[in-house]
């Protein structure tokens, strides 16, 4: 049991500091000139941090199917990161992807 | 009438949504479990709205950590968002407050990913803007209604499913379009090593230094030709 006003301080807490993350940039938007060159390195970003999160998820998840090592959904990302590159669509992607890893689970 | 660019946001935000239907479920359960009331599932959710840091929080409260422990961990983890509001705030500056108020609230590592994805299509700021307040509405509904759902019926998603999985493979779809050539294909090899070596660091220290090394790696790699 989580008490009160110990759950409510921290979520303010949290909250608010959290839109302060969000939103401190946006607020001064007008007042901050963003060079060129500032602008070239936002557009890494997606490529920075979004990695971040697949590899470790996958990596370091231990999957079922032993002749794979159990990193069958290691396996899976490979073959749906191909698959994105030439389809180029998201919905397809996760759909390859989640059937992929259900048949290598399920079907063995 | 609703703008066909806000439309186009939602409807660009849909797909992913596999990903992000269990991590709600799962949110809900966890503050089901932990007993918290729904009023206060559904207060947290609209106030923090950050799903990776409110479950972190969530463990820690759970186990009585100090209170700054909790509220610090929560923050780091959200450091991320510092970037996202960086690379979406060029395109604000003629946005009303309002409109501010609500693109930066509503900041995920999704809606981002959403419209990075999407940006060759989109001219201009405005279209930019409302693109990606589709992607935010979108998010917020789905991220509202399975919170409450896992809250009210538990964990719906049957487990042979592996719909957890459906998350890496949205940000798969999410980054390859945005691998423009051989530098950001580099980029992104070099964010996934060093993150899972970085991957055992606490409070998840690892993803925002992960994202902080390898836009350094970008900012080298492109120095020569932002010189020359």
């Amino acid at each position: 049991m989580i008490d009160s006003f110990y759950f409510w301080r921290n979520i303010l807490s949290i909250a608010a500091g959290t839109i302060i993350i969000r939103g401190s940039l946006i607020a001064l938007a007008n007042r901050i000139r963003i060079s060129e060159r500032t602008k070239e390195l936002f557009s890494f970003i997606p490529s920075a941090i979004l990695p971040a999160f697949i590899a470790p998820a996958v990596f370091f998840h231990e999957g079922k199917v032993s002749w794979l090592f159990e990193k069958e959904r290691l396996a899976v990302l490979i073959l749906a990161t191909a698959f994105c590159y030439f389809v180029r669509s998201t919905f397809w992607t996760i759909a390859f992807g989640l059937t992929a890893l259900y048949l290598l689970t399920n079907l063995n | 009438m609703i703008n066909s660019v806000f439309k186009r946001g939602f409807v660009a935000t849909l797909p992913i949504m596999p990903g992000v239907i269990p991590f709600g479920a799962v949110m809900g359960v966890v503050c089901s479990e932990a007993k918290l009331s729904l009023f206060q599932t559904v207060a947290m959710n609209f106030l923090a709205y950050a799903g990776a840091a409110q479950l972190a929080a969530m463990e820690l409260m759970t186990k009585h950590a100090a209170g700054l422990v909790v509220i610090a961990t929560a923050l780091i983890i959200n450091l991320r968002f510092l970037l996202y509001s960086a690379a979406l705030s060029p395109h604000l500056q003629r946005s009303s407050f309002f409109t501010k108020f609500f693109s930066a609230y509503s900041v995920t590592d999704q809606s981002y990913a959403v419209v990075s994805a999407n940006q060759s299509q989109l001219t201009t700021s405005p279209d930019v803007v409302r693109f990606y307040l589709g992607t935010a509405v979108c998010m917020a509904m789905f991220w509202h209604l399975s919170v409450i759902a896992g809250f009210v019926f538990g964990n719906f998603a049957p487990a042979s499913l592996a719909l957890d999985y459906a998350v890496p493979l949205s940000f798969v779809a999410l980054v390859i379009p945005t691998l423009k050539n051989k530098t950001y294909v580099v980029v992104a090899a070099f964010s996934s090593v060093v993150a899972v070596l970085l991957h055992p660091l606490p409070f998840r220290i690892g993803l925002i230094a992960t994202a902080l090394l390898s836009i350094s790696v970008a900012a080298m790699l492109t120095r020569k030709r932002a010189k020359s």
